[in-house]
């Protein structure tokens, strides 16, 4: 397993409990939550920057939207 | 560098069990060497196949895997993982894992992350379907729990899910214990299958 390090995050109200309400829902630690956003994070912003574009489709209609990532 | 801890793989001529190191975040020069020796390995049974008459359905169907390619596409992103197996200098198989943006389609699992296997394949000399005499076994068996190990260090509770080729359809369902959830059109059809935390458990038993 790989070193691990230690850092102190500060989040508003409304942050920490989106992160309350992801973990609870993901049955994830915080921590895992937090890695995992940051994992998709990395890898949409590697795809964007090769100039491709993120779309969520609808299983059934198969109607696609756009996701504007910053 | 990858991480290594010891696994053993079962000799099948001799039966016995014999030490490998199963390496977790291969790099570059572990890709390249399996490469150098699988592909000109791959390309001598697949000629011989191809003379012997052996109809096009029994060929093996992941021999034109580029893992080199797999490796540059995926290399420095921290969602994705590749594992080896090294046993005797050279690598008996390999797989490329994601650990994040997938989640579960069974009912009782929906929406809660898992371990996706990419892809896994075990070194030509150990596969059935190349050679009469295939090295050693318990190569998918050990990447498998792999997998569920991963999966269980990042929270997914052993969930883990990939997608098929039809040789392997039923070492998943019956050799693994996972629950097959039918061809994936998304996917050239292949059958889906998903492992719970149960089943997970139950593999490592």
């Amino acid at each position: 397993m790989a070193e691990k390090r230690t850092m102190t995050l500060n989040l508003t109200d409304a942050e920490m409990n989106v992160l309350d309400q992801l973990s609870e829902r993901k049955e994830m630690s915080k921590t895992a939550v937090l890695r995992q956003a940051l994992r998709l994070y990395q890898m949409l912003d590697a795809r964007l920057a090769q100039g491709e574009k993120l779309f969520f489709e609808r299983d059934l209609t198969k109607e696609k939207a756009e996701l504007m990532v910053i | 560098m990858s991480e290594g801890s010891a696994v053993y793989l079962k000799e099948r001529q001799s039966g016995k069990f014999v030490e490998a190191t199963l390496l977790e975040g291969l790099g570059r020069a572990e890709v390249e060497a399996a490469e150098a020796l699988w592909i000109p390995f791959l390309q001598d049974a697949l000629r011989q196949i191809k003379d012997s008459g052996i109809p096009k359905e029994e060929w093996p169907e992941h021999s034109h895997w580029d893992w080199r390619q797999k490796y540059e596409a995926t290399e420095g992103l921290l969602a994705y993982k590749m594992f080896g197996i090294e046993c005797g200098s050279q690598m008996q198989g390999m797989m490329l894992v994601t650990t994040a943006g997938k989640t579960c389609r069974i009912a009782s699992q929906r929406g809660k992350q898992l371990v996706y296997v990419h892809f896994l394949a075990a070194a030509p000399w150990n596969v059935p379907s190349i050679v009469t005499n295939p090295r050693f076994s318990l190569v998918g068996s050990i990447l498998i729990a792999a997998a569920i190990h991963l999966s269980l260090a990042e929270e997914f509770s052993g969930r883990i899910g990939l997608h098929s080729l039809p040789q392997s359809d039923q070492w998943y369902s019956k050799g693994c214990g996972m629950t097959d959830l039918g061809p994936d059109p998304s996917i050239q059809n292949l059958r889906y299958f998903e492992m719970t935390p149960d089943q997970a458990a139950e593999f490592l038993k």
